[in-house]
């Protein structure tokens, strides 16, 4: 997860973006309190996102305070617990760790070095959380290595490479439940968003490094926007008639923001590469 | 049966009017050709179903229980069938949609590889599988093949024309329809609001 699912917050009311601080916090503090002080240092809005998504319905959302992880001096309004938020943290630090595994191989013995100590940090979170959520450690173990093999031989097709990612973002819902066939429809599709929009965002880097990139080994050496982006619209869309169909009380309307305006957005700014320098901006300040 | 109100979302004491619009916009949603060819197809079927027994209901009761009930001009009727060729009955093309519709993607594609000659209607049939399965790229490489092939087509030529434009599927009302407005830098001071030591909101 890269942090591609973000709301646009112009557009959320107050209530909702309320709801969406307070589901960060809640999942920052969920992380503190099962893995420890390194655990919510991967915390992201991707995971903010599924923290939603996964919530029963709740007809009326009462926030607790807490106090804040990264201010000890701040109490802040936070989600209280639910088997959703567990639910996410250990889904967030599984796929936190593998993402770091992943980055560790790709950038050799030197390049690799951050992401390896980062994952040896997080390596006990790891271990913990694959022991309580293992169908899901698993899943995404055997997707991952899928992955790689696709990788290795170079594959043309950026369906099949991004089926595995869009299969291991899948097994992210919860498997009994009356939403799961809507939940894992729209997982799919965002697996497959968040895969593509990811490499069509590499593309550039992944061309000089002489790496592999699955757009393209599909459209060529410069990409071709045109048909990337009709194929990532239909994935857009996939998702929102699936999130029609179910059924998600007060967290309706921030999901709603997110799938169809910020998902947009980030993709309308990864193609005009708008988004590099909006990475850069310090986002987390009021200064641009 | 749920109360019909709150499946259409309104207040019991809510005007005729209101609860036209509430059925309009859910039938808007829900309406089958946003969901064609979409796995989840049945389930929008059947809140199709649900909405409009539920106008139903409230337009009836409002008459007074009487039978002068008609359904509403411009309504959704849901009168909504799968469209069917004529094909053999015993064909495997017919077997594979068969199970295309029935929802077994790995039994259709499984049968569709059996077959040794490949004409217009075995890509657009392993188009509509990989369609389903969400590997659309495929699908429209697929399409393209089908139509290519047997350019007179109009299924084949619909579907591809399908794949060619945005799906235009329901958007919800409101602020929806003009995100193309929306500037990304702006977009994304406002996470500055995150902030541990917290900035202003709103």
């Amino acid at each position: 997860m890269f942090g591609y699912v973000r709301p646009l917050r112009s557009e959320l009311k107050c209530r909702d973006f309320d709801l969406y601080r307070a589901t960060y916090c809640g999942l920052c503090r969920c992380l503190r309190r099962r893995y420890g002080p390194i655990a919510p240092m991967f915390l992201n809005f991707d995971f903010t996102f599924l923290t939603l998504l996964l919530w029963q319905p709740e007809e009326n959302f009462t926030p607790c305070r807490g106090r804040c992880h990264a201010n000890l001096l701040v109490k802040k309004p936070m989600c209280p617990d639910d088997p959703a938020l567990e639910l996410a943290a250990d889904e967030s630090v599984i796929l936190a760790w593998w993402k770091l595994k992943d980055s560790a191989k790709d950038d050799g013995f030197f390049g690799g070095m951050p992401a390896r100590s980062l994952a040896l940090l997080l390596y006990p979170a790891y271990q913990k959380a694959a022991k309580l959520r293992p169908a899901f450690d698993e899943t995404v173990r055997i997707c991952l290595e899928e992955l790689a093999a696709l990788e290795q031989e170079n594959c043309p097709s950026i369906d099949r490479t991004a089926d595995t990612f869009a299969r291991l973002l899948q097994a992210a819902a919860p498997p009994e439940e009356s939403r799961s066939r809507v939940l894992t429809q729209l997982l799919y599709h965002l697996g497959r968003w968040i895969y593509l929009i990811d490499a069509r965002d590499d593309l550039k880097e992944d061309r000089q490094a002489d790496r592999y990139n699955p757009v393209a080994a599909r459209y060529g050496p410069q990409g071709d926007d045109e048909a990337l982006k009709l194929t990532l619209d239909h994935s857009l869309d996939f998702m929102g008639a699936a999130f029609q169909l179910g059924d998600y009380g007060c967290r309706g309307p921030i999901l709603e923001n997110i799938i169809y305006l910020g998902l947009p957005l980030v993709q309308r700014a990864v193609f005009d590469g708008s988004w590099a320098q909006i990475k850069k901006q310090k986002i987390w300040s009021n200064r641009q | 049966m749920r109360d019909p109100y709150s499946v259409l979302g309104v207040n019991p004491n809510a005007t005729d009017d209101e609860i036209k619009k509430a059925y309009r916009e859910l039938a808007r949603k829900y309406h089958p050709d946003n969901y064609q060819n979409n796995p989840l197809a049945d389930l929008a079927e059947e809140k199709m179903k649900e909405i409009n027994e539920a106008y139903d209901a409230i337009t009836k009761q409002r008459a007074g229980g009487g039978s002068s009930y008609q359904q509403p001009s411009g309504g959704y009727g849901g009168g909504y069938t799968q469209q069917q060729s004529g094909y053999t009955p015993n064909s495997t093309y017919a077997r594979v949609r068969n199970l295309i519709n029935a929802g077994d993607l790995g039994g259709a594609e499984r049968l569709l590889y059996e077959v040794p000659q490949k004409n217009g209607e075995w890509y657009f049939l392993s188009g509509s599988i990989a369609y389903r399965k969400g590997w659309l790229d495929e699908a429209m490489q697929n399409y393209s093949l089908a139509v290519q092939m047997e350019p007179g087509n109009m299924e084949y030529r619909q579907a591809l024309a399908m794949m060619q434009q945005r799906g235009g599927g329901y958007r919800p009302a409101g602020s929806y329809g003009s995100s193309t407005q929306c500037d990304p830098c702006s977009a994304y001071m406002c996470f500055s609001c995150l902030t541990p030591w917290g900035g202003m909101c709103c």
